[in-house]
């Protein structure tokens, strides 16, 4: 099935009742055609996917501002300046009132703040679309900048740091272990920022920030579905008040060298233990050896499915845990989600093991059957079958990506950031070319369990600490006979050497905080 | 921004946005759906049902999505009919257990065969039903039909199997145990209900969810009672035809015997007096409110059901001028949500706040408890009840844009009443909603002997282990 034709179904025909439903004369998008780059104008990147029989429109500013433009000590401050467009007053209305006037539209401006950019954006009817038009137009040209909304999102986002994201394990350990990874590096705090950088920020650096970063050249305007012929042109005509910018990229350094196993204990009141391992990839999705290392880690270990070879060996046969996951990019959906984001671009991405909360006894057990699976793909590499079958299932699985137009035109949006083309497509069209031999080699070339950055999320840290110093074998028991190739591999994993190199506790009310 | 209600935790399904009405006839063209808008109805989508001999029902909604198709099996069982002691959690643990295999298609077989199809394939166990679904290609419908029926007709594991799967349903639970809000959830239910079932979250208690290895036995029962025809919705959105549809559904699913036992739930009596507990929190944290209100079952019979959703929104959503005093110009709160938990049987109207101090938790429920007072007492403005049908309207139409979340609002409802019809008399109860029917609600439910309050917080010394909870389980 091609990809034109799966996107002519996302188009579909929602009708409201009570008169709003979509046009009549409005015919399904059957000839989807590849993304038109339009830079012209006023200087704003534009990427549309129009689709006449939507009745709904999308709009997406991604702004080349993010976390990697904070400057040292005010960590946080992207975040907290889109905050300050999305979640406050403008010059004309008080934030009461813009949500009070959005709330009939069932609309939002939503902004989120990433390592390289700020997402503002916002799904509406097509009913009302010039009305949230004009709204959302307010709030990102004429930002109110209250003191009142700046304490409120400021509160906000250190209550996101200190309450949301150190009360859950996993949450935690999914930021923490991006941390680590980039110590050092631009990629180094969370985008949320941090306790001290919050703290840190006035009114005056948000003004400034925003007048640095909002930008005509900093920004990519993607609008998708039933929006009218000369809607993107109004638009982007519309943001012309937005200077102009520079054009340049914030240069990235390379990723940090990781050396050795370097582990890092966040000690906290907890009754598990959630362990997060990886380290810097040189590669993203603009590069050929992305797409073999795609099917490799769908192999190792696709999100929330059972087709994961750490899956199926450590919860399937094991019942170590809840979840087993691989990751060659970051992911930032919602973990129980099993689709990836689109609009979040970052030109450095990392590979991961995600090894879900286990009784503490099998804590050691767990790191070591994770590093073991991993080694064990680096080893054998796959075979053809299992090679034909992972390739299979990613080529269709990804089409389901971006089943909406909101999503697809985040892919599309994404391709342009990273110079390459359409994404889903781009999936499609180098897996059916890739051989076995490839996928192997670039497991080869990128793959390897000698040097890694680990996080636990742990109770009694000391103790835990203890033991992986100790290195001594971890026999797992179990509540039923496991299979004889389960209990074979056991005595290999529970043997493995896994002392760190470097071992840290960091209590869990120092994460985050500078 | 933030919608209404998203419950931070794990799946409290307040249903807001997910309005109803019934279902004609039409949809797969503009012109037809402009058509359909005429006629009154919320859901723009073509619906064919029909029932199998057995009992099951079929559920059919083309949907222009061409090659893709949702596969979404419907089981109205959820931890609600856990009725017999010490098997909290059971129907979620069972839900695991449907991965396990059969003769025909063992685990490996079944997965290999959906990732050839690179389709999405999962379920989740809430508190009135069990729901598996799959998206995938619809030129594998027949292959779908076959692992799917052959699962639900002859379901094979052995105890090994189901005590190593017990383990993870375990680190499912332990996963959860560290959102403060999940334990606030158990805490809340087990207090607020006496008799009914809704006692206990979708997960189960943690000492019911240890004793799972032994209950292998009960676990072969549970699938003869609850894994029936009579008690499962068959339901298909996407690029398909219904005659073939239903002519597959009878093929695969036509020999599988009825002999569904529905469970004996006691309801629930009438709460005579406030409750109120609290947890220690062994790591720091904001404190949390979590109140609990008893309110009626979801139906479209009568417009309470609307109206309680309305007085959600009316108190909760961000242009509410609660959310807007307590978030906003006070901000004695970074989080206050609220809602009706639109079950089968009499749920909770529930009601969260994180809460920037200690001290500050008093005078948030007070708060609170003066918009609800004031709900009961004033009449509301038509003007806002008109507001919130116009948003309510809107925020279904941005949920129906790929056919698995057409899928799962007519799972929702399924789950609720059986009835896809639902959809559209719920949105038709919608706009008959008077504010002397939001005064009335809020005055039957907002009573303070009706209420169960829990109140979550960090002291100073003495941590001790979190207990835990939860409502939808995947």
């Amino acid at each position: 099935m091609s990809d034109s034709r799966r996107l002519a179904g996302v188009v579909l025909l929602l009708a409201l009742s009570a008169g709003v439903a979509g046009s009549g004369t409005a015919i399904a998008q059957k000839t989807y055609q590849a993304p038109a780059a339009n830079t012209a104008g006023a200087g704003i990147e534009v990427v549309e996917l129009p689709s006449a029989s939507s009745p709904l429109v999308s709009i997406r500013l991604q702004f080349r501002a993010g976390s990697i433009d904070d400057p040292a000590g005010k960590e946080g401050l992207a975040s907290l300046t889109a905050a300050m467009v999305s979640d406050a007053g403008t010059q004309k209305r008080s934030y009461t009132d813009l949500v009070e006037a959005l709330y009939p539209m069932a609309a939002s401006i939503d902004g989120r703040t990433d390592r390289e950019v700020t997402l503002i954006a916002g799904t509406v009817h097509r009913d009302k679309l010039a009305d949230y038009t004009a709204l959302l137009e307010e709030a990102i040209l004429r930002p109110g900048f209250a003191q009142a909304d700046f304490d409120r999102n400021k509160e906000q986002l250190l209550a996101r740091l200190t309450n949301s994201l150190r009360s859950n394990d996993e949450a935690l350990g999914l930021e923490l272990i991006q941390d680590e990874i980039y110590q050092g590096h631009p990629y180094g705090h969370s985008p949320v920022g941090t306790v001290e950088g919050l703290k840190s920020i006035t009114l005056a650096d948000v003004k400034a920030f925003y007048k640095q970063h909002y930008t005509q050249s900093r920004l990519m305007l993607g609008v998708a579905g039933g929006y009218p012929k000369d809607y993107v042109a109004r638009l982007k005509q519309d943001l012309g008040p937005l200077p102009q910018g520079e054009k340049e990229s914030k240069r990235l350094p390379p990723p940090p060298a990781v050396t050795g196993r370097n582990i890092t204990l966040v000690e906290k009141q907890t009754g598990s233990v959630g362990i997060h391992f990886g380290f810097p990839l040189p590669i993203n999705r603009a590069d050929a050896d992305y797409y073999p290392l795609m099917v490799a880690n769908s192999f190792l270990g696709e999100h929330r499915t059972m087709n994961g070879r750490l899956m199926q060996q450590l919860r399937g046969k094991r019942g170590l845990n809840y979840g087993d996951y691989s990751y060659i990019e970051y992911w930032a959906s919602p973990p129980s989600t099993s689709n990836p984001s689109p609009n979040v671009p970052r030109r450095q991405q990392y590979f991961s093991v995600w090894i879900r909360p286990v009784v503490p006894v099998d804590a050691q057990f767990a790191l070591r059957g994770g590093l073991y699976e991993v080694q064990r793909l680096r080893d054998q590499g796959m075979t053809k079958e299992d090679f034909e079958l992972s390739r299979d299932f990613v080529v269709n699985y990804s089409k389901l990506w971006a089943q909406s137009l909101s999503r697809r035109l985040g892919f599309m949006m994404d391709s342009r950031y990273y110079g390459m083309p359409y994404y889903i497509d781009e999936i499609d069209k180098r897996l059916k070319n890739l051989t076995v031999e490839q996928v192997n080699a670039a497991i080869k070339k990128y793959i390897q369990t000698d040097n890694y950055r680990a996080v636990f999320v742990t109770a009694n840290a000391q103790k835990l600490k203890e033991t992986l110093e100790k290195d001594e074998p971890s026999p797992k028991t179990y509540n039923a006979q496991p299979e004889a190739d389960v209990a074979e591999a056991d005595k290999t994993i529970q043997a493995l050497k896994v002392k760190p190199t470097s071992i840290r506790i960091l209590p869990v009310d120092q994460v985050f905080q500078k | 921004m933030y919608t209404r209600i998203s419950l931070l935790l794990c799946g409290l399904l307040m249903f807001a946005g997910v309005v109803t009405a019934s279902i004609a006839a039409t949809a797969a063209t503009p012109a037809k759906a402009a058509a359909k808008a005429a006629s009154g109805d919320i859901f723009p989508f073509q619906v064919a049902q029909t029932t199998l001999a057995n009992g099951l029902k079929v559920i059919v909604i083309p949907y222009d999505s061409p090659g893709t198709l949702a596969y979404y099996l419907v089981v109205r069982t959820g931890s609600r009919d856990e009725v017999e002691p010490g098997h909290s959690g059971f129907a979620h643990f069972f839900e695991h257990m449907m991965f396990r295999g059969t003769d025909k298609y063992p685990a490996d077989k079944y997965n290999d065969l959906l990732k050839k199809m690179g389709a999405d394939s999962n379920a989740s166990t809430a508190d009135d039903a069990t729901v598996f679904h799959i998206v995938g290609p619809s030129s594998e419908l027949t292959t779908l039909m076959d692992m799917e029926s052959d699962r639900f007709k002859g379901l094979k594991y052995s105890e090994d199997a189901f005590r190593t799967e017990s383990l993870a349903v375990l680190g499912e639970y332990n996963k959860g145990v560290s959102n403060p809000v999940q334990p606030m959830f158990e805490k809340l239910r087990d207090l607020a209900f006496e008799k009914h079932t809704y006692k206990h979250t979708t997960i189960g208690f943690e000492a019911d969810i240890k004793a799972m290895p032994g209950y292998y036995e009960y676990s072969r029962q549970f699938f003869k009672r609850f894994y029936r025809p009579e008690n499962v919705v068959l339901l298909v959105v996407g690029d398909v035809k219904p005659p073939q549809v239903f002519d597959l559904a009878k093929q695969y699913y036509g020999d599988w015997t009825p002999g569904y036992q529905a469970p004996a739930i006691a309801p629930e009596p009438p709460q005579k007096e406030r409750k109120k507990g609290h947890l220690d929190w062994p790591n720091p944290t904001h404190p949390y409110l979590l109140v609990g209100y008893h309110m009626p079952a979801f139906s479209t019979k009568a417009v309470d059901s609307a109206a309680l959703d309305m007085i959600g929104d009316l108190l909760f959503s961000e242009s509410a001028p609660l959310y807007q005093e307590l978030v906003v110009n006070k901000q004695w709160v970074d989080l206050v949500q609220g809602g009706p938990n639109d079950n089968r049987d009499p749920g909770l109207f529930i009601v969260l706040a994180r809460v920037k101090s200690d001290d500050l938790l008093p005078k948030v429920k007070e708060t609170i408890d003066r918009y609800m007072q004031e709900l009961a007492t004033r009449p509301v403005d038509p003007k806002r009840l008109a507001r919130n049908q116009s948003h309510e309207r809107y925020a279904f139409a941005l949920e129906l844009d790929t056919p698995s979340k057409v899928a799962e609002q007519v799972a929702d409802v399924i789950s609720q009443t059986g009835d896809v019809q639902d959809i559209n008399r719920r949105f038709a109860q919608f706009k008959k909603v008077t504010p002397a029917d939001v005064q009335r609600l809020a005055r039957a439910t907002f009573r303070p002997q009706n209420e169960t309050e829990v109140t979550l917080s960090h002291p100073a010394g003495a941590p001790e282990k979190p207990a835990q909870g939860g409502d939808k389980h995947e």
